[in-house]
């Protein structure tokens, strides 16, 4: 930055520049005031009236959601228009009169109609939603007071319906208006109160898929919000629709078996993942979030100590019972601490030092091999075995099976349920004792799993040890046909187990169902591998006869045993023996999936190109 | 560094005008979104607050920087800003289909408005060390090529409105330097043979801009809407305006990014022809005021830096003045100072401390 003598001077080339400079903004500056007096001064009062007695509002017109359908294009949810009654606070020049009106033509009490319009206070420009699905009569009656009811207006909506009635309630979830709480996030800033958004399940996760995009009107509007014309309109584009891997034959299947049941059901695919159904009970009618909840009946659902909103099937934790002794039988086979010749005894009890732990059968099982050991579910056998093969080991091969982590579904939070952590004897700890692997090795204790990941440990002991991600959503497709997205099996990782170890498992688990604990899962004709379990919930004696702390009841099976297409996990809640209550639910969804209509014959319709399940 | 001499050269009535500015875009904002249905939209104002005491803070310190130091700096904060550039389309944070922001801290910067800055420096800087480029293409072809690079990485982002201020930017610096107009000639006939490329080039909605900007029937819903309520608004505001918090056009969500792009309408509908004649006049004041400052200038590259930044600011408020009044097709650009915006507004707080800068120094070289 020098000032050289020989170029001439900044200022001597500059200056002359930047007065131009100045005088073009200047004359632009003044060809902008005069535009301001053109808009202001000169059309002012026409600018003004347009802006106060005859409006431009545009109103937004809804999309219609996505439609969700099973795997076969059996439709689960769906659209079908209501009359909605909205009220734009600002035209509603006698709210205390018209409130009176509309509480008697839909017959509510008039407080709450006048809370209702209350609410618009500080956005009077913005339509309220008054009451949603109005039946016929009330319409006529609506449009018949028109005069009386300045700034009410009726507009179709799409609202969901559930022509399956409301199975998988959970797994799909429920569409409401984005509440109080969201309007406050970021993400949701540029959504208006009363806009729908998918809240839970696959509504939820899929919402941006499903939703579609909002069209709109311009219409011009005079003094009492009543539509003078129609400027134009914006069309809305529909959402895309989701094909589910889901079956709605088992799903129905496995809904009506678990009547009257809490707890869980999953079918699975586990050459690939595909999740055939799923049940969570207790469960809710999807249609009740249609209308407008009340701050009360929302508390009364959120309170429910039943949790119905919860999935149960991946969002809860149990002890696994005895199904664990799968895993142990596994670690056993593979580092060499057990073989299928290893015996042990069962007088029906064992004593660990000065404890003694019991088996389920008084009297004992007498001596067993390893088959018939898990087809007996012997307790005191795996006592034994557990304190042979160690509780590392155990966790090591359960860990790989995937228990301890939650399975990746992507529907939301997960259980991840948990493992034994053995640490050794340390300053104000016990550390880990004989007594905590004798407990673990019959799925006690320290060891919780989701249902969703015994299913996935069933699975891979089915396939051959393969964990594949389960996922519930095949196909996104646009209303035109044209596929945004399809999802393909996952395989997560294989296992290095010995095929002999899974075959010989495999085997024991068919002996489970045809001799075993699970004969009440047999089917004739297809042969079904499984494996009972029982949860404790309490311990033995204490309360047994209060039915809220009733066992837990499991079952995990797969079939046909030679070529698996299907896995199944039930877990019945508090509902007692795994054998007594939970398998016959597994028969049920075996004969659904497998029976003379099932959906495994089904002839595929021509033009849907959809792949057998097992394919 | 500091030296009390400086304090007799500071402008007051300057920074007056700017907080001034500031302070009343602060007002505007919390009036367009009194109907706004999302409580993070009503908090909007408070945010400008805190962005205009940092704009204060960067003013402050604009000022104590020796320009020595500027000038030494003056590519490497050139080449920074071209980072950040880049670096917001590898992993900005998404806002309304653009990656514009980068999150730091629970802020947001834009860096395409930082660019604009470095660009003014680069340009500032490199003429002042090429005596001879202007006077021959071969000379220009760096400050337009490194130019047209940050165009073309902020209309990547994409940000028409920025990359076009940036391609305004440079052609008036090169015009304040004595470009010749038959210089220009090969490249308008040029740039007009390449249009229909740039047209090919240009996204979906920013040609459906341009269309609606000729046709505002076509999109009622979107950009035509815009301009018809935006018109709506500022003309309703009549010769005095309808008076604080009752610009009813403008707050209801019939003219969306009233707080930002179109914020002029809501001043306008609220304070009326008086209100804009007084806002307009200060910009012109403070636009002038820095075309002073670097005509009194001895030193090159202050002259430029100041020129720089007066065009950048001058440019700004007439494009979204234009804009919001229906004489040009709707591009993304804020107000300086009104608008909601962070950067927007730390970036003009930083460029009238130089000004501030170059004219309290004038006499110590």
């Amino acid at each position: 930055m020098s000032v050289d003598p020989v170029l001439p001077t900044p200022s001597q080339t500059l200056t002359p520049r930047i007065q131009t400079a100045v005088l073009c903004v200047g004359i632009a500056f003044l060809a902008l005031l005069l535009r301001l007096w053109y808009l202001q001064i000169l059309e002012g009062d026409r600018f003004f009236a347009l802006s106060t007695s005859n409006r431009l509002r545009v109103r937004p017109v809804e999309a219609p959601r996505g439609f969700i359908l099973d795997r076969h294009g059996e439709i689960l949810v769906e659209n079908r228009p209501t009359f909605d009654l909205f009220a734009t606070p600002e035209d509603v020049v006698n709210p205390d009169e018209v409130a009176a009106t509309l509480a008697g033509i839909l017959r509510a009490p008039v407080a709450e109609i006048q809370a209702r319009l209350a609410e618009g206070g500080d956005r009077p420009y913005q339509p309220l939603l008054i009451r949603k699905d109005l039946d016929e009569q009330m319409m006529v009656a609506v449009e018949e007071r028109r005069l009386d009811l300045p700034g009410i207006s009726l507009r179709i909506r799409p609202t969901r319906a559930y022509p399956s009635g409301g199975i998988a309630a959970n797994l799909l979830g429920y569409v409401s208006e984005v509440n109080q709480a969201q309007l406050q996030r970021e993400e949701f800033q540029d959504f208006r109160p009363g806009e729908n958004l998918g809240q839970a399940g696959v509504e939820r996760r899929f919402d941006a898929f499903i939703r579609g995009i909002d069209g709109g009107e311009q219409v011009e509007v005079d003094a009492r919000g009543r539509a003078l014309r129609l400027v134009s309109r914006l069309e809305p584009r529909s959402g895309s629709n989701i094909y589910l891997t889901i079956d709605k034959r088992i799903q129905e299947a496995a809904e009506a078996a678990f009547a009257g049941k809490k707890g869980t059901v999953v079918a699975m695919n586990p050459t690939t993942g595909e999740i055939l159904a799923m049940v969570s009970r207790p469960s809710y009618d999807p249609n009740m979030f249609a209308q407008r909840l009340t701050a009360e009946e929302w508390q009364r659902i959120a309170d429910d100590a039943t949790h119905p909103l919860q999935n149960r099937a991946f969002q809860a934790q149990y002890p696994p019972g005895s199904v664990f002794k799968l895993m142990v039988a596994i670690a056993g086979l593979e580092s060499g601490a057990l073989t299928p010749e290893t015996k042990f005894g069962c007088p029906g009890y064992f004593y660990l030092g000065n404890v003694r732990f019991d088996d389920w059968k008084k009297g004992g099982h007498g001596t067993l091999d390893l088959r018939s050991a898990i087809v007996n579910s012997c307790n005191v056998y795996f006592y034994q075995a557990g304190l042979k093969v160690g509780i590392e080991e155990m966790t090591r091969v359960a860990r790989a099976f995937g228990l301890g982590d939650p399975p990746g579904l992507g529907l939301g939070d997960e259980a991840a349920g948990s493992l034994p952590n053995p640490q050794p004897r340390r300053r104000g700890q016990p550390g880990w004792s004989a007594g905590n692997t004798v407990v673990a090795s019959i799925g006690q204790g320290p060891v919780v799993t989701s249902p969703m990941q015994l299913l996935s440990m069933v699975s891979a002991i089915a396939n051959g040890g393969t964990i594949y991600r389960p996922f519930v959503v095949k196909r996104i497709a646009a209303l035109s046909g044209e596929v945004l997205d399809e999802y393909e099996p996952e395989p997560l990782r294989h296992l290095s187990i010995k095929p002999e170890t899974l075959a010989f498992i495999r085997q024991a688990m068919l002996g489970v169902v045809n001799e075993g604990t699970g004969f009440r899962a047999k089917v004739p004709g297809i042969p079904i591998g499984g494996k009972t379990g029982t949860a404790q919930v309490v311990r033995k004696g204490e309360g047994k006869g209060n039915a809220e702390l009733k066992d837990h009841g499991w079952f995990v099976s797969f079939a046909p045993v030679d070529n698996p297409q299907i896995a199944v996990v039930v877990l019945v809640e508090n509902g007692g023996f795994g054998g007594l209550v939970a398998a016959p639910v597994a028969k049920a969804v075996h004969e659904a999936a497998f029976g003379a209509r099932s959906p495994f014959a089904r002839q595929e319709p021509a033009d849907i190109k959809e792949p057998e399940i097992g394919d | 560094m500091f030296d009390r001499r400086l304090l007799t050269h500071f402008d007051w009535s300057f920074v007056a005008a700017i907080l001034g500015m500031a302070a009343l875009g602060i007002l505007t904002i919390y009036s367009a979104n009194t109907m706004a249905t999302s409580a993070f939209r009503k908090s909007l104002y408070l945010r400008q607050t805190l962005w205009a005491g940092m704009g204060m803070v960067g003013l402050i310190a604009a000022c104590l920087v020796s320009y020595r130091t500027l000038w030494r700096f003056a590519y490497v904060i050139f080449g920074v800003s071209v980072a950040l550039l880049v670096l917001v389309l590898v992993m900005g944070k998404t806002g309304m289909g653009a990656q514009r922001w980068i999150r730091i801290a629970g802020f947001a910067f834009q860096p395409s408005e930082f660019a604009k800055l470095g660009l003014v420096l680069f340009l500032a800087r490199y003429f002042d060390d090429q005596r001879n480029a202007i006077r021959d293409v071969r000379g220009l072809l760096l400050p337009v090529g490194l130019s047209a690079l940050c165009m073309l990485l902020v209309l990547k982002q994409p940000d028409l409105g920025t990359a076009l201020l940036l391609g305004f930017i440079t052609l008036s610096m090169l015009l304040m330097l004595g470009l010749q107009w038959r210089r220009l000639m090969p490249v308008i006939i040029g740039g007009g043979a390449l249009a229909p490329l740039l047209w090919v080039a240009l996204k979906d909605y920013q040609r459906r801009r341009i269309l609606v900007f000729l046709n505002p029937d076509l999109d009622p819903l979107g950009a035509g809407y815009h301009i018809a309520q935006s018109k709506i608004a500022v003309g309703s505001g009549g010769a005095f305006g309808k008076g604080w918090l009752a610009a009813s056009q403008s707050q209801l969500n019939f003219l969306p990014l009233n707080h930002t792009d179109f914020i002029f309408a809501v001043l306008a509908e609220q304070w009326g022809f008086l209100g804009c004649l007084v806002v307009l006049l200060t910009y012109f004041y403070l636009i002038t005021k820095g075309f002073q400052i670097a005509r009194d200038c001895t030193d090159l590259f202050a002259a430029l830096l100041a020129s720089g930044i007066s065009t950048m600011l001058a440019i700004q408020v007439l494009i979204n003045t234009t804009m919001v009044l229906g004489l040009m097709p709707v591009v993304g650009i804020p107000l300086p100072l009104l608008s909601y915006g962070g950067s927007s507004l730390l970036v003009t707080m930083l460029g009238m401390g130089l000004l501030l800068n170059i004219h309290m120094r004038r006499f110590m070289y």
